[in-house]
């Protein structure tokens, strides 16, 4: 109760101190405040874009994603002998891979590509065919806005169904009624149960939509491709993806994936997976140059307004010598004016740095509003920004305080 | 009875050895509980420096010095602050008031590093503010307060933790005769009340208020006059 009375009246006094010599105190804040707004301006701008490329990642394709897609099979710049025989990526490849590691992988898709004519009673033109197998609607951030997906018994036999993105919806039924209409592609009549809802994601307002080659699917079972438009006796697929929320799991999935597939293609590398940790590397780099530039820029900020405060203190000092003087003759030790004057100091960088706060915020929020990219602050930046000041303006408050502590009480009274 | 203040072969010297100023020469002093005694002594004779070392607020070069029982030389910093801030209550020609505090504020505060809890504090002042005859002005600046009242203010500073030694450095010097009259009349209550007063002063006839006059002149003792 005793300390946290004299901290009270140690805060008074400080903040006396600041009301009364308004001016310097302001002049002694800014350099904090500068370096705060510097600091969480900095990083928070920073982190709004990062968060916007991550937010752009997660709905491309995500970073949960592990894409196996074939691959020639060259050494000494020839194909190999085994390449000619045609192995390739299959649908073994797929379940076997999904078995290393069924606990971790929240779902698996396959891709069978085809180009096929494809042909309405209003459209007609060449167009990529997808052939869907496993989760390839919701692993790939698609939703079917009317209708339904495929059944899983259209998936197995290779149904002649079709679902429809909103462009080639648009294209092949202009007027709208799509919704059990029949289209060929190649030779195929398929039938439309189903249309995907629009996919649309703009890095900044404004900015074209960086999806609008998504909303051209057409998309049918890949059972349906592989007998019917583009198969072949292998059963060959163009794409694999497992998804792993598990970042952490996909390094060695990778790994044993690569392996297994190796050993199913007879040691041949007639595959390709994507490169994990160079993509993870890489999402985690995103900025890092930026923040550390807004970093120094604050600290920067911060020592220079840090020695603007000691100089200033120290002129300060000067008129004050007395007082300390005054306080010694009735009792206060040196560590008492010791702490009045890191407590005035501290609370001065914690008033300007609130500023600071508030300025950095404003700064982060008209940065980021004139680049079209939502405002995203992390606790942590507050953090940082808040830290940074009170670190330096205790380091900077030490020496004068410490100067004043060590007056000896008899010279600051007899000083004019 | 123990005596308040008690010192040995005293001296002070400030500088060093070519531009050394000796202030003090050895003072042998001894004033009892409840003493009313006054320095005099011409400029530069080393009262103030005498004053600031009886206060603790400096020091001795040389000499013992006992305060109400506990020898003062070789203590630290911190415990000649505690030493001030218990047993010694200072008032100078100047006041010395803090001018960013409040009346009731500036005599709290020797209270305040004492330790008391902020009720009793606020109490203590008051009545202290009352004492001194100036009760009314607990709120204000001292800068609003004529010299007269803020020596009052200063003398209830001092005397906030009820300390056993008063030590005034020329309390009247800047005050007129009527108001110094009435700021003296008040020490001779706090004397009558059993408090020990040192007073500083060049004025004969305030010395003559005291039980004891001491005259320093060229930092030694010149000649005691009146009950010892
Ligand atoms: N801090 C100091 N440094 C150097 N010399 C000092 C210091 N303080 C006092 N002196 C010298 O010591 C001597 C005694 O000074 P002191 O202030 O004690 O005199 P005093 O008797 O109080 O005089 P006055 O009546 O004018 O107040 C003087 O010669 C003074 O110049
Ligand atoms: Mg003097």
């Amino acid at each position: 109760m005793k300390t946290s009375d004299a901290f009270r009246e140690r805060l008074l006094g400080a903040w006396v101190e600041i009301r009364e010599n308004l001016g310097r105190s302001v002049l002694q804040a800014l350099g904090v405040l500068l370096g705060v707004a510097s600091v969480l301006g900095g990083f928070s701008i920073s982190d709004s874009q990062r968060k916007r490329a991550d937010e752009m990642f997660v709905k491309m394709g995500g970073l949960d994603k592990l894409n196996v897609q074939p691959k020639a099979a060259v050494r000494d710049g020839r194909p190999t002998a085994l390449q000619q025989a045609n192995l390739g990526l299959r649908d073994e490849d797929a379940v076997g891979g999904e078995a290393l590691k069924a606990d971790a992988i929240h779902g698996v898709s396959r891709q069978k590509f085809a180009r096929a004519r494809v042909v309405s009673p209003y459209g007609d033109q060449d167009r990529q065919i997808s052939g869907i197998g496993g989760d390839f609607i919701p692993a790939n951030g698609y939703g079917v806005a009317r209708g339904r997906a495929f059944s899983a018994s259209e998936m197995d036999s290779g149904a002649p169904v079709v679902i429809l993105g909103t462009e080639a919806a648009q294209v092949f039924f202009p007027k709208g009624d799509a919704l059990g209409q029949t289209l060929r592609i190649g030779t195929v009549p398929v039938t439309v149960i189903g249309l995907f809802e629009e996919r649309v994601f703009r890095f900044r307002e404004g900015q074209r939509n960086q999806f609008w080659w998504r909303n051209r699917i057409i998309a049918v079972p890949a059972n349906l491709v592989q007998r019917r438009m583009n198969g072949d006796a292998y059963r060959r697929v163009d794409r694999v993806t497992f998804r792993i929320p598990d970042l952490g799991a996909m390094g060695g999935f990778a790994k044993q994936l690569s392996d297994l597939l190796r050993t199913n293609h007879r040691l041949q590398e007639d595959f390709r997976l994507d490169d994990v940790a160079a993509r993870i590397r890489r999402r985690n780099s995103q900025g890092d140059v930026y923040d550390i530039i807004f970093l120094l820029s604050g600290v920067l900020a911060l020592v220079g307004g840090g020695i603007v405060n000691v100089n200033i203190q120290m002129a300060g000092l000067k008129e004050r010598v007395r007082e300390v003087g005054v306080k010694m003759a009735i009792g206060a030790s040196g560590r008492e004016i010791f702490k009045g004057f890191m407590t005035e100091a501290l609370l001065l960088t914690a008033l300007g740095s609130l500023a600071g706060l508030a300025l950095g915020v404003g700064f982060s929020w008209i940065i980021t509003k004139n680049l079209g990219i939502p405002l995203y602050m992390t606790p942590a930046s507050f953090l940082w920004a808040y830290g940074l000041a009170a670190a330096f303006g205790f380091l900077f408050a030490l020496y004068p305080a410490w100067k004043a502590s060590r007056l000896s009480p008899m010279e600051a009274l007899r000083y004019e | 009875m123990n005596p308040i203040i008690e010192t040995q072969g005293l001296t002070k010297v400030y500088g060093s050895n070519g531009t050394a100023v000796h202030a003090l020469r050895g003072i042998d002093l001894t004033v009892a509980k409840g003493e009313f005694v006054a320095l005099i002594g011409p400029s530069g004779s080393g009262k103030s420096t005498l004053m600031a070392i009886l206060g603790c607020l400096d020091l001795p070069t040389e000499g013992t010095y006992t305060l109400d029982g506990r020898q003062v030389q070789g203590l630290s910093g911190g415990e000649l602050a505690r030493i001030r801030n218990e047993k010694v209550g200072f008032v100078f020609q100047s006041y010395n008031l803090l001018p960013k505090a409040s009346i009731a504020r500036n005599v709290e505060l020797p209270m305040l590093y004492a330790g008391v809890g902020r009720k009793e504090r606020r109490e203590r002042a008051l009545a202290l503010l009352e004492k001194v005859g100036i009760a009314d002005k607990a709120d204000k600046l001292p800068g609003t307060l004529s010299g007269g009242q803020r020596q009052r203010v200063a003398v209830a500073r001092a005397l906030a933790n009820e300390p056993a030694l008063l030590l005034a450095d020329e309390p009247t010097g800047a005050l007129d005769s009527k108001t110094g009259a009435e700021v003296l009349g008040l020490f001779r209550e706090l004397h009558e009340q059993g408090n020990t007063l040192l007073l500083v002063t060049h004025d004969p006839s305030i010395a003559a208020l005291a039980e004891r006059r001491v005259e320093i002149r060229d930092g030694l003792i010149a000649f005691t006059e009146g009950a010892a």
